[in-house]
């Protein structure tokens, strides 16, 4: 029963995605079998150095979504802080409340049923322009951020030709 | 006075106290057992009403309750009625039930696996070798208007809807790559 409405609000806000997609998101699930598997692609931020890439990702949702957040993991390349190298997305909207380990978010940012897929996919666009340096999930990629932006900018850059296939 | 007392015969006037007494019985002796269809507010089963909150967190609660209470407490009737027409009936004024309290969401406790992701660029990964080799002896080669892409309607087909998730998302990485080729070509000199 739980998964069923897990499937029916995923279904919903699929819908609304597809109907009204954000500035630079799409997403959708990878096949309606699996609805609890999605895909998504988002626009690097223009005016950053990710700004013309496009970066994908994966998200797994519980089977009570609304109650917990999904994981979501970027599954090329993403030099930045707040990534951890494997991919995995470090951003308080993905954290359930009551699930805070550094006690440095405000409950209001963390994951509720009020959310949603979309509001997560531009949590993570605004968190591609402005990285948060309290919560460093690529401590490397914090601190030539923090020390060397120029390097850091350049090592993006790169990264979107690349992944492009220039 | 003698007039009136002639209009109201016997039988009118049994009549009249049947009456009264089916209608007090029927407000203060109401037994659950009854088999009218008109279902009791509180047969409305809470736990639903949080399943189709959660599900729906911009419905209201009354909505909810008015709306299931009147179907006979289908939760999948409310839940179409919701997916079809984006919302539900509003309950009139009077209809003030008791509202239950939000359920407490659980805690997570995830385990998330790490695993080495060898990078593999997005027109290898969707498989668009051939439509970039095409597109690149033609750049300005019109498949849609860059910049704005045309507005894509939901499908009620299944399949379709896959497609055209499949063909926004290769449109967005061809745009993206069409993009980048053209300002390197407006600045040839800056990329090392």
């Amino acid at each position: 029963m739980a998964s069923s409405i897990a499937s029916r609000r995923l279904f919903h806000e699929y819908k609304l995605l597809t109907s009204s997609p954000p500035d630079g998101i799409t997403a959708g699930p990878v096949s309606e079998d699996d609805i609890f598997l999605w895909e998504a692609l988002i626009q690097g931020p223009d005016g950053t150095p990710f700004e013309g890439g496009i970066f994908p990702a994966e998200l797994k949702f519980p089977k009570d979504y609304p109650l917990n957040p999904p994981t979501m993991r970027f599954l090329g390349e993403v030099w930045h802080p707040n990534v951890y190298p494997s991919g995995l997305v470090c951003i308080s909207i993905l954290h359930a409340p009551g699930d805070d380990p550094h006690h440095y978010e405000k409950a209001s940012e963390r994951w509720s049923p009020i959310q949603s897929v979309e509001k997560i996919l531009i949590s993570v666009m605004s968190m591609l322009a402005e990285p948060n340096d309290e919560s460093p999930a690529n401590i490397e990629a914090a601190k030539m951020w923090r020390e060397r932006r120029s390097e850091f900018e350049k090592t993006v850059r790169e990264g979107v030709r690349r992944s492009l296939g220039m | 006075m003698p007039d009136q007392q002639q209009t109201l015969s016997v039988p009118s006037l049994l009549l009249l106290a049947a009456f009264a007494a089916l209608t007090i019985r029927y407000f203060f002796f109401t037994k659950p057992s009854t088999s009218s269809p008109r279902a009791n507010p509180r047969a409305v089963n809470p736990a639903d009403v949080e399943q189709i909150a959660t599900m729906f967190p911009q419905i209201g609660r009354r909505e909810i309750i008015w709306d299931l209470q009147r179907n006979g407490g289908s939760v999948n009737a409310t839940t179409e009625r919701i997916l079809g027409r984006g919302r539900l009936d509003p309950p009139p004024p009077s209809f003030q039930p008791v509202i239950p309290a939000g359920a407490t969401p659980s805690t997570a406790n995830t385990t998330l696996a790490q695993s080495k992701s060898e990078h593999i660029d997005l027109i290898t990964r969707y498989n668009l070798g051939s439509r970039v080799s095409s597109q690149s002896s033609s750049p300005s080669e019109g498949s849609g208007p860059s910049g704005s892409p045309q507005p894509q309607s939901w499908s009620n087909n299944k399949n379709e809807r896959q497609a055209l998730l499949k063909r926004r998302r290769e449109e967005m990485i061809l745009t993206a790559r069409r993009k980048l080729q053209e300002k390197e070509r407006e600045r040839p000199q800056q990329e090392g």
